[in-house]
């Protein structure tokens, strides 16, 4: 079983000095987070809103590289979560053959918003993480915290 | 076989990879290229932080424990069996420098556009050759920098993770 789910948006973790990747459920029921690296963050971020940046980032770059071949993103998915960290893969459509490519869900989600492709999850990865814990970590957060994108 | 760039009889100039500077102040990464040919003179390209630290990963023997965003180019490449050819800095406006990417699949070929950033970290994990076109070397900048860079790699010796 996967749920697709949506970019809700992206925050940054003041205390891990890190950006968090926030992941919803269309029923608003289950939330994903997934901590990423500054860079993977701006490149979301700039598919989000729909920013063409002077120049190409490396995830438009890599959409470049398959479209040069017509090779299409059907789908990305995160398919685990062990120790902390999420697993996910990318699913591409190539001459009418199916190809599942492990990735980071950074690169993964930053590569599917550009593409117009679904994002799921897993079962699993919604199971184990403990939604609880981060309720109360999200009830700690203030306003200001949020938008600090543009650093 | 020679390369050569479009339009142009002259051969390109191959550079492989020397190193990568850290330069604090702007939280950038200096490339620095130098050519194959054993001519002494350099080709610097700067880049972004995680553009240059995966430029330095791919220099170093270390395994990332996860796939990186080149790394992920690369698979999928080996996924669906594009190759990657080489990759020239085919020119330079206002001091940014601009490249493409040859990609063949099946006899298909195929060219893209590219940061240098990108292209330089691709063709290292493919073992592709870099070139550069005459045209572009010649106007390359920062051609005494090498005092420069010493004293910088001097200062910052160690310093290279994030």
């Amino acid at each position: 079983m996967i749920t697709q789910m949506q970019v809700k948006g992206l925050m940054f973790d003041p205390y891990n000095n890190a950006y968090i990747v926030i992941l919803r459920d269309e029923e608003q029921a289950e939330m994903l987070p997934i901590w990423v690296g500054k860079s993977e963050a701006s490149s979301i971020s700039l598919a989000l809103e729909n920013v063409a940046p002077p120049r190409p980032m490396t995830h438009d770059f890599m959409k470049s590289y398959l479209d040069a071949f017509n090779a299409k993103v059907i789908s990305v998915v995160i398919t685990d979560l062990n120790d902390n960290t999420y697993f996910a893969k990318v699913h591409l459509m190539y001459e009418d053959s199916e190809y599942a490519v492990d990735s980071r869900p950074s690169d993964a989600i930053a590569l599917a918003l550009r593409s117009q492709a679904p994002i799921f999850a897993s079962e699993s990865v919604i199971r184990k993480q403990s939604s609880e814990e981060l309720d109360q970590w999200l009830e700690n957060l203030k306003p200001e915290d949020f938008g600090k994108l543009d650093s | 076989m020679e390369e050569h760039a479009p339009h142009s009889t002259e051969p390109l100039i191959e550079l492989t990879v020397n190193r990568v500077v850290e330069e604090t102040h702007t939280d950038t990464r200096i490339v620095v290229l130098t050519r194959t040919d054993g001519s002494a003179e350099n080709f610097t390209v700067w880049v972004g932080a995680p553009e240059g630290e995966s430029i330095n990963r791919a220099l170093s023997t270390d395994v990332t424990p996860r796939p990186m965003s080149h790394d992920l180019i690369k698979n999928f490449g080996e996924h669906l069996g594009i190759k990657t050819q080489r990759v020239v800095l085919t020119d330079v406006k206002s001091s940014t420098y601009y490249a493409t990417v040859h990609l063949e699949n099946r006899g298909v070929v195929r060219t893209i556009d590219a940061r240098p950033s990108d292209a330089i970290a691709l063709a290292l994990r493919c073992q592709a050759p870099i070139y550069v076109s005459q045209d572009v070397w010649r106007r390359r900048s920062g051609q005494n920098l090498e005092a420069w860079l010493t004293r910088l790699e001097t200062k910052k010796i160690g310093t290279q993770e994030v």
